[in-house]
Formats: structure tokens, C-alpha cells, sequence
């Protein structure tokens, strides 16, 4: 304790990499906190959120989300010089006629001649869509992308064959014309590659790198040694500790916007229009896989951000949703943020009770209150979806009222009297109607939310037996189609398209080939999706998108439940200009270090009146217990 | 005793066996290889993904069938062809395999977790045992009077708390009200490394200290009460002579056997600890894979740990012999 004492700092941060920049600039730092280590920064492998929060700052993509566009979100070039050009062909394929900037350069790295990182060439997208076909990669998303994309399944096939992928067979997916410029060929129209472009899955991974990190004599794996062209390059992964990004010192693909951002924070934006990115020179991730800990680094000044979890939650937010008056008083601003998802309560269209009877489903759609679990489970904060696109998805209707989730009771009761079952009862047997609801049980919460459904399905007069699975259970139940109604599930947007939800309902994405676990099948719908989904956003295909979602409505394959929504706090110091949930580049993340050098110095006394208590009481014990040991009798 | 320590060394082979068969049978059926390669692939992933995953890990042959967990009951193949059998055959020879959440060699994991894992146990186990010796000590030297009463209380109160408090109140009040420590981190630079451990190791020793000086306060009063210490009282040795040398050389035999046996679980770290400190040891690696269902980590790890624990068993009984000739070993 005493040498700890000794140190008299409650700094959990390593020392910046520098203290200023080479134009005498201060050096800033960021102190970010992340759950705990990626599993891979291998772009072509990552599929989780996680990895991608590290991946998008060590690489980038030929386009990314623009910044400030986010109602809908929009695409913009980001290594690619101009948007990709589309080329119908005669035979019915596409191709994407590419361009890519000059003079962007991979990171300084070992794996290079000389230690100097080269420029980025045409080349690199055809090594990286060869690793996106490679087994070995473990790709996740090769099923999807092969089914557009020329020649990476065949590819994909001959390396399982043949035991390892022949990277000197191209694999047809893309022609190089010159250093700068490539075509991408598609095997039919699909205007969603454009967000796949957008994707880390498709950012380019120089060869070298790949080869020179094995894994062997010594040298680490490519997964944990990224080289790529993003504005940070990766200074320092310790373990479970700590993951240092410094600036990329040749990064030159984009700047900060000359204008476009939001009235809200264009007194921050202003100074910052064409600006050299990324604006902070170093960023640190701590590992940090317990939440009070997190909250107290946070409190301290020791992190720019923060989640609001559970446990702080009523200190943190006020009845109205806004900021508490002490964390005002601090100058933290408190953000609301919709996430680009849906969550709902699956019916199975296969089950012979459930699928047969769509007064039924919208019966039981009708009569679940949301508003009311969002208040008992999600602190009220969560919003109620009526339709499966969430805000921000083109297609997305905020004045949509969907007529089967009034959370109408007296409705409800109707409906299900037109489906046969008056008040619940089955009319054969006399006795109420009986539905299994699978539920994941991990926790106490989890059983909590399953009576809380039970209760509000059985206004109807049936009767739901739930059906506890463990999360490795639930899965299967979905995929074997096993299950006649689920609470619980969601998907989060890859991409903010209506493409990306709907062909969760597609009948020929029926698992094992997808993810229709509704096991939902319309052919109106399906020739919809097929037409929306080769369509480029328009009136014709947003009038497609507004009939897809009224069969959806009309349907009701899914008990639609919440969009989620998350708080995040911010530093003063750190002011946050965007809110885009699809953009996860850190590069035009802008902080002020004298103002949090001042703040935590204030936030951070440390009294010495405790030590002084601790030393005169350990002292009066010593006294007493020599005093009484001299008339002690053994 | 040469005998005594090779049928002990026996002894070993099949509580070892059962150990890693219970994991491995526990694994398998709360966590399908199904739902490891969901976890590391990510909930989206695809059929195709998941069927390469589990082909890469030799989970399924080249047809996508399962491979058998325990027995090979197919015609051609051995019966001892099996994931269990071949995972045991790999662990016999030390080779602790590779992590299914990121593929790195685990012996590589655990000999980068030992070092912090040790930061923090070694100096809480040597400065908690004096500390806990010393204050039983105390307590008998002081015995009866309210010292030792008020001091037995705080004994059993501090005994009660669970881990998981000292830690959070430990962290709140000193790191953040106080501000004296980092309420969370590591690092491995020298004398700066002190501002990290202080405050878990302070935690590790008051936590455990409760029970530590009840238990060596109880084996001290035993002692205390022995015939020798009534004569050496009789020939006039002083209180401090008679407890200092007389009981405590003889109280010592059952102290050693009981740090003897903590000894090897130093390197396997704290769960909680490291957990809510951030120190990147053995501890925070076992709870990190249990998340990550990281079969592979959890396996080597119970491996790991069993080995150990048999051996601060065997090295418990050797040097109780040894310090104590009364004892003899059939």
C-alpha cells in the first residue's frame, strides 16, 4: 500500500507514444474501453462488432458512410476515386468499373522492403477477394457474396478439393485494367454491393503481410498483426490489456468535410472543414471486461465515452431521458442513439395451428404491449417498431401505424374470435387454445421477459407454455424449424437496406440456405424481392418496399417489438459530431486535451486525512496489544 | 518413500482422466461445436461458414458427418478414434493446442498470463501469510482479553464477505474516492507496475486474511496448550521465548503443509480479481475463454490446473514427512 501510495496517481493509462507532434502541435490521445480482445483483425474474417471497431480504424474500404448523412444513410468514395460506375452486360451480368485514389500508401511495416508500406494498387482487391474465397480464411459472409459475385464460389470449391487455394489462379471475380482502376463482375444486378464495398470484408490486405505473418519463426499471425491502409496503424496489442493505434503518417485518402454537418455541431465543425485526418494522433482501447470499473475510469476522466449501463442508470438519467443535474454540472452531454436494427417474436409459418391462421397471428401481434415492456425491461428507452425497416433504412415510414400493434386488448379479442378461437377457447376441445413460446432462459431477466410475454398473450384466453432453451438450443430450434412461436430475436442492419431484412423473409433463404426462420413463404413477396432487390432507390422501388412491408404487416410472420436504442455519454472534452451508427472510423473524432488535462486534475483530489486515520489507529492497536501482552498468561 | 511417491504419481493418471472427461462431456453439452463456431464466426454466419469452421477444427470429416466425441463405433476405425481420445493424446505430451476463438497456441497464452498472474498472487500469498502468522500470533499473545475477542469477530466478519465486495468497495473508496491507486490496469515497467498491483494485492490479503488468522490462531492455541509449553513456562523462558520459538517452530509443521499445498495455484491467478482490475493473467484468461466458450483454452486450462493441483497434494504430503518424523508413510 505504502509504495503504492508512493506513486500517488490514479492514472490507468500507459504514456502516450509522444508528447507532441512533429509541428510542435500537442500529441492527442484517446481513451477508449472495450469489452475484451477482438478474436481476429483479419477484415476478410471479422464479423462482429467488436473487431470491426479496431478493424475500421486500421483499414478502409473503397466507400464509406458519410459522416453526417444518416436519415437515409448514404455512401461516399473513400479510397475509390468517384463512386463505382455500373456496366450493364449483354448476358444479363453487371460489372462495377472502379477507380481507386493515388497515392494511398499501407502502413509502415516490417512485412514491407525497407520497413516503408506501398502504394495501395488494383492488385490488392484481387488478392483480397481471392482470401475471401480461400477456406482457410473463414470468410463468413462467402455464401452471400458468391451468389453475386463471378467465380468465387467455383474457387471456393476447387481449394476444399484440392486442400489449399491456388492463389495464382485468378479467380475471375475481378479484371485489373491499370494500378488505379479494376472491374468487379457481378453474375446479375445487385445494387447492394455497393454497401458490401462499404464493408470490411472487402478492404484491401497487401499480400506481403499476409505471407510474412504466419505465425512461424517467431513472427505473429496476420490476425493479430493488420497492416492495411486506415488512418491508425497498430502500435501495441498487449493482451487483454490494451490495444495502442497511432496515427498512419502517410494517410491521405479522405479529409475532413469542407461542410454538410448538422447545425448542432458546426461551431466544432467549422475550425475542422478540409482538415488532414484523423484528428486525434493516438488512440487507446483498455480491455476492460467488468462494467464498474469502466464506470469508474469514466467518472475519473479516464475514458471519453461511455455506455449507460444498469447499475448507474438511475443516477445517470432522469425520468425524462435527459442527463442527471450532477453529470451536467461535469459538462457530459448525453447522446440517444437508435441502432440500425429490429428485434420481434417469430411465429413459425410452418407450425399447422400458427402458420394456417393469420387472424391468429394478428391477434397475438395485437395484443402484446411493448410500451409496457419497454418500461419494466428497457428503462423505457427503447422505441416500439410497427414495421420491420428501422429509422434510417431507406423505406422507413416514421408516421407508419401499424394496425396490428395497437396493443389494443378489446381488438385482440375480436381478432382471435374471427380466427375460431373465441376468448381463446378451442372450440373442438372446449379447453383454452395452447402455444409453446421458446425462449432463450439464460438469467434471471431472460425467465422475467417470458412470463412477461406469457401474461400478455394469455389476455387473449390461451393458454403459452414457455418452452427455456439454452442460447446453443434456441439456435437449433430455429434452424430445424422446431419451435411454433420464439420471443427474443433480431437482426442488425450489415447494411442499412431494406434487402438486408427483407430476405429474412425471402422463402428461398429457408434455413439451411438462410435465415427465414419464420419459414415465411409468399409468392407475391418473393417476386417483390427479387424486383426491389436489383432496383437502385427510386419511387418505383420505394412503392415495392412499401408493398413488401404492408404484406409483411397484413401477415404477421413476426410480432414486431423494438428498434434499440442506446445511450452513450461523452466527455466534455470530447465533443461528438456525428451520430452515423454505420460509421465506426474513429478519424474524425475530435478532442480537446488541455480541457481534460484541467478536469481530471479537478476530479481527482486526493485526500490525506485517510492515511493519517490508518496509521494513528494501527499505532493505538500496537500499544494496547504490548501493554496487554505484558500481563499475559499463556 | 520412493514407493510411496511413484504409486502417489499413479494415482494421478486416472483422477486426471476423469477430470477432463467430465469437461469435456460438460462442454460438449452445453456448448455444441455448433454454437462455438456461431461465437466465433459471429450469429450471422452462414451454413457453409460454420461447416468450414467446424471441418478446419476437425469437428466434421469432408462430408460435413460429425466426428465421434468419446468412442468410434464406425467399422474400420479404431474405438479410440475420437475428438476425446485424440484431445487426451495431445495433452499427454504437453501440447496444450491452439485457441478456438483466435487460433493462437495456448502454452503461448498462458506463459504471457503467468508473469501478471503472478504480480499479483505471489506478493499477496508471501505478505498475507506473514501478515496472517503475525496477527494470530498477536491474538494468542493477547488472548482472552477484548483484543482478541473483537479481533476473532472481525476475523469471522472479514471471513463472510464475499471476494467480490472487497473488490468493488476496495475500488470505489480508495481508487475513486481517494484517488490514491488506478482503479483498473497493468503494466509490466518496472516500479510503476506497484501502483497497479497495490491495490489487488491489499484486496487478495484482506480478503483472505479473515481466515488465515482464525485458522493459524486455532492451530497456535493448540499448541499453546501443550504440556512442553506449560514446562518451558516453568523453567522461566519468557512469553516471547515461549511463543515465538517453542510453539511457533512446532505450530509451523501444520502452517507449511497448508501453504505447501496453495503453492502451485499461485500461477493459475484470481478469477474475480483480475477480472474487475484488468490484470492480464491465467485468471482473466479462464474467464475470458468460459465467455468466449474458447473450448480449447478452458480445456488446457482445466489440464493445467488439475496437474497442479495433484501436485501441491503430493508436495503436501512429502514435506509433511519430511518436517515431521513422527510421520511415517505406509
Amino acid at each position: 500500500m505504502a509504495a503504492g501510495l508512493a506513486g500517488c496517481d490514479n492514472n490507468p493509462h500507459p504514456r502516450p507514444l509522444h508528447q507532441k507532434r512533429a509541428d510542435g502541435q500537442p500529441w492527442v490521445v484517446g481513451y477508449r474501453a472495450i469489452g475484451e480482445d477482438p478474436r481476429s483483425l483479419d477484415p476478410q474474417f471479422s464479423y462482429d462488432t467488436l473487431g470491426n471497431a479496431i478493424i475500421g480504424q486500421l483499414y478502409e474500404s473503397l466507400l464509406q458512410y458519410s459522416p453526417f448523412k444518416t436519415n437515409p444513410y448514404e455512401l461516399e468514395p473513400c479510397l475509390a476515386d468517384g463512386m463505382p460506375r455500373r456496366i450493364e452486360n449483354a448476358d444479363g451480368s453487371v460489372d462495377y468499373e472502379i477507380r481507386i485514389k493515388k497515392g494511398i500508401y499501407f502502413h509502415n511495416d516490417p512485412c514491407f522492403p525497407g520497413g516503408k508500406g506501398r502504394e495501395l494498387k488494383s492488385s490488392d482487391f484481387v488478392y483480397t477477394f481471392q482470401r475471401i474465397a480461400d477456406p482457410a480464411v473463414e470468410c463468413p459472409v462467402l455464401s452471400t457474396l458468391q451468389e453475386f459475385i463471378r467465380g468465387l464460389g467455383e474457387a471456393y470449391q476447387e481449394a476444399r478439393k484440392a486442400g489449399a487455394f491456388d492463389y495464382s489462379k485468378p479467380t475471375g471475380a475481378l479484371t485489373v485494367e491499370d494500378d488505379y482502376s479494376f472491374r468487379l463482375h457481378l453474375l446479375k444486378p445487385y445494387p447492394q454491393i455497393q454497401f458490401w464495398l462499404a464493408m470490411a470484408f472487402t478492404t484491401p490486405v497487401p499480400r506481403e503481410a499476409v505471407e510474412f505473418y504466419n505465425g512461424k519463426n517467431g513472427r505473429e499471425q496476420f490476425k493479430f498483426h493488420p497492416v492495411g491502409t486506415g488512418p491508425y496503424r497498430l502500435d501495441e496489442w498487449a493482451r487483454g490489456r490494451l490495444i495502442r493505434l497511432a496515427r498512419h503518417e502517410r494517410y491521405s485518402a479522405t479529409r475532413f468535410p469542407e461542410g454538410g454537418w448538422p447545425e448542432t455541431v458546426a461551431a466544432t465543425c467549422q475550425p475542422l472543414a478540409g482538415a488532414a485526418l484523423p484528428l486525434v494522433d493516438e488512440v487507446q482501447f483498455q480491455v476492460i471486461r467488468e462494467a464498474i470499473p469502466a464506470w469508474l475510469l469514466f467518472r475519473q476522466g479516464y475514458l471519453d465515452r461511455s455506455g449507460v449501463g444498469k447499475d448507474v442508470f438511475n443516477s445517470v438519467i432522469t425520468a425524462g431521458q435527459t442527463l442527471s443535474e450532477a453529470f451536467k454540472k461535469r459538462g457530459v452531454q448525453l447522446f440517444k442513439d437508435v441502432g440500425p436494427g429490429t428485434f420481434y417474436s417469430q411465429l413459425n409459418m410452418d407450425d399447422p395451428l400458427l402458420g394456417q391462421n393469420q387472424k391468429l397471428r394478428q391477434a397475438l401481434s395485437t395484443v402484446y404491449n411493448q410500451t409496457k415492456a419497454n418500461e419494466v425491461f428497457g428503462n423505457g428507452i427503447d422505441i416500439k417498431a410497427e414495421q420491420l425497416l428501422p429509422p434510417g433504412v431507406v423505406g422507413f415510414e416514421p408516421d407508419f401505424k401499424n394496425p396490428f400493434r395497437t396493443e389494443n386488448v378489446e381488438q385482440a379479442r375480436k381478432l382471435i374470435a374471427e380466427a375460431g378461437y373465441p376468448d381463446g377457447i378451442n372450440p373442438q376441445t372446449g379447453k383454452p387454445l395452447e402455444i409453446t413460446l421458446d425462449v432463450v432462459a439464460g438469467n434471471a431477466e431472460s425467465r422475467q421477459r417470458a412470463e412477461f410475454d406469457q401474461m400478455q398473450y394469455e389476455q387473449l384466453g390461451v393458454r403459452i407454455k414457455i418452452n427455456e432453451n439454452t442460447w446453443s438450443r434456441f439456435q437449433e430450434t430455429q434452424l430445424r424449424g422446431l419451435f411454433q412461436m420464439n420471443s427474443g430475436s433480431g437482426w442488425n442492419a450489415d447494411y442499412p437496406d431494406p434487402e438486408n431484412f427483407f430476405f429474412l423473409f425471402y422463402s428461398k433463404n429457408v434455413p439451411p440456405q438462410g435465415s427465414n426462420y419464420t419459414r415465411f413463404h409468399n409468392e407475391e413477396f418473393d417476386q417483390l424481392f427479387e424486383r426491389m432487390a436489383t432496383l437502385d432507390n427510386g419511387p418505383e422501388r420505394l412503392s415495392v418496399i412499401q408493398r413488401m412491408n404492408a404484406i409483411l404487416v397484413e401477415q404477421c410472420p413476426v410480432i414486431l417489438t423494438f428498434y434499440p436504442v442506446s445511450f452513450t455519454l461523452s466527455q466534455p472534452w470530447a465533443p461528438r459530431i456525428t451520430d452515423n451508427a454505420m460509421l465506426v472510423t474513429g478519424k474524425y473524432t475530435v478532442i480537446y486535451p488541455e480541457l481534460r488535462e484541467h478536469k481530471i486534475r479537478e476530479w481527482n483530489r486526493t485526500p490525506l486525512w485517510p492515511i493519517a486515520l490508518l496509521v494513528v489507529g494501527g499505532v493505538a492497536v500496537a500499544v494496547y496489544a504490548v501493554r496487554r501482552a505484558r500481563r499475559s498468561i499463556l | 518413500m520412493l514407493n510411496y511417491f511413484i504409486r502417489r504419481l499413479l494415482y494421478m493418471v486416472p483422477i486426471l482422466l476423469g477430470v477432463m472427461f467430465i469437461t469435456f462431456a460438460l462442454f460438449n453439452i452445453f456448448a455444441t461445436p455448433h454454437e462455438m463456431a456461431l461465437q466465433n464466426l459471429g450469429p450471422k454466419a452462414s451454413q457453409q461458414a460454420v461447416d468450414n469452421w467446424l471441418h478446419n477444427r476437425g469437428y466434421v470429416d469432408e462430408q460435413g458427418r460429425p466426428y465421434p466425441l468419446f468412442i468410434n463405433l464406425e467399422k474400420d476405425k479404431a474405438w479410440y478414434d475420437s475428438l476425446f481420445m485424440r484431445s487426451m493424446k495431445r495433452f499427454a505430451t504437453f501440447d496444450l493446442g491452439t485457441s478456438f476463438a483466435t487460433g493462437e497456441p495456448v502454452a503461448q497464452m498462458i506463459k504471457r498470463g503467468a508473469i501478471p498472474s503472478l504480480c499479483i498472487t505471489f506478493p499477496a500469498f508471501v505478505v498475507g501469510l506473514f501478515m496472517a502468522i503475525g496477527a494470530s500470533l498477536l491474538l494468542v499473545f493477547v488472548k482472552d482479553s477484548p483484543l482478541d475477542r473483537w479481533g476473532t469477530v472481525l476475523c469471522v466478519a472479514g471471513m463472510s464477505i464475499p471476494i467480490t465486495v472487497y473488490v468493488i468497495f476496495g475500488q470505489w473508496i480508495t481508487a475513486n474516492v481517494f484517488n490514491y491507486f488506478p482503479a483498473f490496469g497493468f503494466n509490466l515497467e518496472g516500479f510503476s507496475t506497484l501502483r497497479f498491483i497495490a491495490l489487488p494485492v491489499t484486496i487478495m490479503i484482506l480478503s483472505g486474511l479473515g481466515g488465515d488468522v482464525r485458522m493459524y490462531r486455532a492451530i497456535f492455541l493448540e499448541e499453546v496448550r501443550s504440556d512442553y509449553i506449560r514446562t518451558a513456562q516453568a523453567k522461566g523462558a519468557s512469553h516471547a521465548r515461549v511463543l515465538l520459538v517453542h510453539m511457533f517452530k512446532n505450530g509451523a509443521i501444520a502452517v507449511i503443509t497448508l501453504v505447501v499445498a496453495a503453492l502451485p495455484f499461485l500461477i493459475m491467478g484470481t478469477l474475480v480479481v483480475e477480472s474487475f482490475f484488468g490484470i492480464p493473467g491465467l485468471g482473466n484468461l479462464m474467464t475470458t475463454a468460459i465467455a468466449q466458450k474458447d473450448f480449447g483454452v478452458i480445456q488446457a486450462d482445466v489440464w493445467l490446473g488439475s496437474l497442479l493441483y495433484l501436485f501441491g497434494l503430493l508436495l503436501t504430503d512429502l514435506c509433511y514427512a519430511a518436517a515431521d518424523p513422527r510421520i511415517r508413510l505406509q
